[in-house]
């Protein structure tokens, strides 16, 4: 099993290069003028608007009554109403479910990129053989579709006395994010240079001070990629919790909005606002994380 | 870095990875070779749950049609953003006052759940309600407002449309990374030697992207192989209209958990089983291809 | 580069180390398969000497009125403690499977019925009941509803029973003068009216396909046989390529024109919101439908009728209600309190208990001699105990895959859409059920 979906390994004499530096970015764009003048500026920013149109529904819709939403789904709040967010957060138990799903996907990621990113940085150095053979098999876990295994992924947990625990929630979703980590991340390793690791030798660093203090610190903006890349589907999931917990008070935010949208069928107002607030963490993240994940998959890609 | 740091450094992943994901999935393959009486398992089957895939109905008619799904949703994806989604990072580049704001707002459908994008569009194309054919209608374009979902000859086409909708912030990323990479003065050089920017891409910058685009490619087969949230929240789990939606994944969902068969837990795990080695064998073939392709342009 | 070139012997050393973290995933995964120890509900016995059983439900809409009911259970039992939980509808089979088959599960599930519940009866996941509970006097075609097929032991204690029928809007019918119809012209006419006042007459949701077989019902249950033909066809002395079945398919097509433009792209919440929003005067449903219509248009009076026989219904047939039993509830064969959760499904054989679905829960309930309060409700009740038959393709035809009702789901879009006629339509649901379905003669 030699696979491996790496199709940007870089090629050994790229490896002594600079590793790509957030300075490049400052350079004078390659292009004087924009290609396609402004027709394309109007496309471009036509297609945002289009991206946004669904997004702003939502907010839209939310700030309005139920039974004008009813009788025109589609119309604007006029004059806008905050009781859906007053219903969602005090009947919805919002707070709570807010909280599991912070510390479950938090510590979901955490997990996952530290133990990801020290598979990454041993896959991209080692030499033996078996790393070849370790790293084909991470990456099968590309191609796993998780979901379809749900009925042994309970036995697993009713085992090990998982059920019902936020801990064995955390660990399933690190456990599954290792693969899309890993792949991204020995990339990025193997695009810095190996005389870093050999000064640092000869200065008398472990390779844990190595990796850890000067290694960790370059490959941050891929860091930045792979954490808010499996942020969003664990913040999203629903089917996990559902299956593996029990008790309300540990339910995370997409399980406890279903049956909060399961009470309020014919709520949509209140199923609007409990979306907004599922969704403006994510926006602010992703807002934070922009520049970083930018700057990560510039100097991922560049070859 | 010793070997032995080295594997020291992997273990960590390593259990978790095989307690996790590896540990169950093999699970689930095992379940599809033993019989089933409900969720208790009988005895060894061998691959007669593997044969029913292909003998028996629902799934002589629907695997078929399925997998024919997966493969459509597979091609347009790559079609749109490998056109659009690579048009739309090659003018980002050229404008590097706005590129940040731009990506950034492309990549915003890809942060709502599935279920919400699905549930949001559904509204938007509904034919009795929906915004999207009401303006149709008003500026005279009646014969265009179309059922969409309604519609088997349209509504396999919305899925796709929506998906790449909802994903393209990520192909035009990678793109516009990738793009940052060409060296300046290839492009430049031709230029000096008379060539148009069209012709400057097409000769100088799109070889050079290949291997973004193969990886791209790969990432998105495996997606679309799997597709599932999406196709649900459209179609339900019987792929609405008519089977016009249906992805294998539903036909998974549907014979796991909905069927009245009590032998379901063995040909569900025979499909999942199926599933992964279609995944597997694709995305190794167009590995190899890439390889070789990179090689030569490496050489 | 780095990498020391190796000492002789680290090979093997590195080899070790993989055989350790092996052996380690190893031994996790053996506690992994090993049964856990407690092997039962994490309910248990309380410090107070309380017995507590838990109850799963799909039912998240009803919390708070199961709760009410529980807690008058409490009352008359102190020794017993009812914890209520509802999961999400349409992942509840998943989050039942798993349940059922691990610790920690409900001592007293919610459980499908028909051919949905065979799974769950050939996990060996619950207990018989013959002997425990008494459910003679009920409806034949409830009972069936919570039968094992294999061995025919009752598994479970029938909740409800669901019928459908054609709601209206009673406003809109006096407007234009329209009463329930009792003959087939008078539906007709009816129809023509609505339509030429701009009005849809008949709401359907054709793009969500589990609707379409109730349409099916509703407007030509009359047409095929109703009642008459469930045991012809189980005999096998009649199939779904019998010609009264195919022009009852055929009614579907037909009627149309009187459904919303585009019909199979409209969802079933928008036929309700065409219904509730009064620009529908007509929409086939459930009577589970009945308090989400009077929930979305508080102010809107709605009626009921069975729709009256299409011509060339077979001698005898008359408009008929449509039925089935659902939502029953049964004891988990792992349950650490089996006879107190019999004792709690026993109760729910009883009218006290019967009363309280149809008051509480707004449903029909299951329980013989027990009227609903709600005058529709009642009515839909008495249609069905004096003119009522199966919901034959969810009562008879789910016990394998492909069931009854995904084909006629399928069939019935392909037919809107023009792609299938009623012919082709009936002979894939009489192919497909065959895939499993062996007539009992």
């Amino acid at each position: 099993m030699t696979t491996a979906v790496v199709t940007t390994e870089a090629p050994t004499e790229r490896a002594v290069a600079p590793p790509a530096r957030p300075a490049r970015r400052g350079r004078p764009p390659r292009a004087h003028r924009p290609v396609g003048g402004a027709g394309a500026s109007v496309l471009l920013w036509g297609y945002a608007a289009l991206a946004l149109v669904p997004l702003l529904l939502m907010l839209s819709n939310s700030f309005r009554s139920n039974a004008d939403l009813i009788t025109d789904p589609l119309g604007l709040p006029a004059p806008p109403t905050t009781a859906s967010y007053v219903e969602a957060w005090t009947t919805g138990n919002v707070a709570t479910y807010f909280g599991n799903s912070l510390a479950v996907t938090v510590g979901a990621v955490a997990i996952s990129t530290t133990v990801a990113t020290m598979a990454a940085y041993a896959l991209a150095r080692g030499r033996s053989r078996i790393f070849r053979w370790l790293e084909s098999l991470f990456l099968s876990g590309l191609m796993l579709p998780i979901h379809l295994a749900i009925l042994p992924i309970f036995y697993l947990f009713d085992g090990l006395g998982l059920i019902d625990s936020r801990l064995g929630l955390m660990l399933m979703y690190a456990a599954s994010g290792i693969p899309f980590s890993i792949f991204v991340l020995t990339t990025f390793f193997r695009q810095l240079p190996e005389e870093l690791e050999e000064a640092a030798a000869l200065d008398g660093a472990s390779s844990w001070q190595t990796f850890w203090r000067i290694m960790v610190p370059l490959v941050r903006p891929a860091l930045a990629t792979v954490a808010v890349f499996r942020f969003v589907p664990i913040w999203n999931d629903f089917l996990f919790p559902l299956v593996l917990l029990r008790r309300e008070e540990k339910y995370t935010l997409p399980v406890g909005l279903t049956n909060f949208f399961g009470e309020n069928a014919t709520n949509y107002s209140a199923v609007f606002a409990g979306l907004v607030i599922t969704t403006i963490p994510l926006i602010v993240l992703f807002l934070v994380a922009t520049k970083q994940i930018v700057a990560g998959l510039t100097a991922g890609m560049a070859k | 870095m010793r070997r032995r740091t080295g594997l020291v450094f992997v273990a960590p992943a390593l259990a978790l990875f095989a307690v996790f994901v590896l540990y169950p999935m093999v699970t689930a393959f095992s379940y599809a070779f033993f019989h089933w009486q409900g969720t208790s398992r009988g005895g060894f089957a061998g691959v007669e749950n593997f044969a029913t895939l292909f003998t028996r109905a629902p799934f002589t008619t629907d695997l078929p049609q399925a997998l024919l799904h997966n493969v459509l949703f597979f091609v347009g994806t790559m079609l749109i953003q490998n056109t659009f989604g690579l048009t739309i990072a090659y003018l980002l580049y050229s404008r590097p006052r706005s590129r940040r704001v731009l990506q950034t707002l492309y990549a915003m459908p890809y942060l709502v759940s599935p279920i919400v994008i699905g549930y949001l569009w559904t509204l938007l194309l509904s034919p009795t309600f929906g915004p999207v054919n009401t303006l149709l209608t008003r500026i005279g374009l009646d014969s265009w407002a179309l059922p969409w979902l309604g519609d088997p000859k349209t509504a396999l086409w919305v899925v796709i449309l929506v998906s790449v909708w909802q994903w393209i912030g990520f192909p035009v990323l990678l793109y516009g990374a990738a793009l940052g990479g060409v060296p300046e003065e290839l492009t430049e050089a031709a230029r000096v030697d008379g060539a148009t920017n069209r012709q400057a891409f097409f000769k100088i910058t799109l070889p050079l992207l290949v291997p973004a685009i193969g990886t791209v490619s790969v990432l998105t087969f495996i997606f679309a192989m799997e597709a599932f949230a999406l196709p649900y929240a459209f179609g339900g789990s019987t792929g609405n209209p008519a089977g016009s939606t249906d992805f294998v994944s539903l036909l998974f969902y549907r014979t796991a958990f909905d069927s009245g068969a009590t032998d379901a837990i063995g040909s569900s795990s025979a499909l999942a089983t199926l599933l992964f080695l279609i995944i597997f064998g694709g995305a190794y073939a167009a590995t190899s291809v890439l390889r070789r392709h990179e090689r030569r342009i490496t050489a | 580069m780095t990498f020391d070139s190796r000492p002789p012997g680290s090979s093997r050393r590195a080899r070790r180390t993989v055989l350790t973290i092996a052996a380690l995933s190893g031994a996790l995964l053996v506690t992994a398969c090993s049964p856990s120890s407690s092997g039962s509900t994490g309910a248990g016995a309380g410090g107070d000497g309380k017995v507590t059983l838990t109850v799963w439900s799909w039912r998240v809409e009803d919390e708070a009125a199961y709760k009410k009911i529980f807690d008058t259970y409490e009352k008359a039992h102190p020794t017993v403690n009812v914890d209520f939980k509802a999961f999400k509808a349409t992942e509840y089979n998943k989050i039942l499977a798993t349940g059922l088959a691990g610790s920690s599960g409900p001592d007293v599930p919610q459980v499908r019925s028909y051919g949905q519940l065979q799974g769950t009866v050939a996990s060996k996941s619950l207990l018989p009941l013959d002997g425990k509970v008494d459910l003679s006097g009920w409806d034949e075609n409830v009972v069936a509803s919570a039968k094992g097929k294999e061995d025919g032991k009752t598994y479970s204690v029938p909740l409800a029973r669901q019928t459908v029928q054609m709601f209206y809007n009673q406003g809109l019918f006096d407007k234009f003068g329209i009463t329930a119809p009792t003959t087939w012209e008078q539906f007709i006419a009816g129809n023509d009216k609505l339509m030429a006042a701009g009005v849809t007459p008949i709401a359907v949701g054709a793009k969500d396909d589990w609707t379409l077989p109730i349409v099916h019902e509703v407007l030509a249950g009359s047409r095929f046989g109703g009642k008459a033909f469930q045991p012809e066809v189980l005999a096998g002395k009649k199939s779904f390529t019998d010609p009264d079945w195919v022009a009852s398919v055929k009614v579907v097509g037909d009627l149309e024109k009187y459904m919303p433009k585009n019909v199979t792209g409209v969802a079933q919440t928008d036929a309700q919101t065409l219904f509730s929003a009064e620009k529908a005067a007509m929409i086939p449903g459930g009577s589970f439908d009945l308090s989400v219509l009077q929930k979305a248009n508080p102010g809107m009076k709605i009626g009921i009728f069975q729709v009256p026989p299409a011509p060339g219904s077979p001698s005898g047939s008359s408009a008929t209600t449509a039925g089935w039993a659902d939502g029953n509830f049964a004891v988990s064969a792992r349950s650490k309190h089996p006879n107190e959760a019999t004792e709690l499904v026993k109760w729910m054989t009883s009218k006290e208990f019967g009363q309280m679905v149809n008051d509480d829960i707004k449903q029909i309930s299951a329980v013989p001699g027990v009227e609903p309060t709600d005058p529709l409700l009642k009515q839909m009740s008495d249609n069905y105990t004096n003119s009522g038959s199966p919901y034959l393709l969810l009562t008879d035809f789910r016990y394998g895959a492909p069931s009854g009702t995904d084909l006629l789901g399928k069939g019935l879009q392909q037919m809107l859409l023009g792609s299938k006629d009623a012919t082709g339509v009936s002979q894939d649901l009489d192919t497909g059920v065959k895939a499993w379905f062996k007539p009992s003669a």
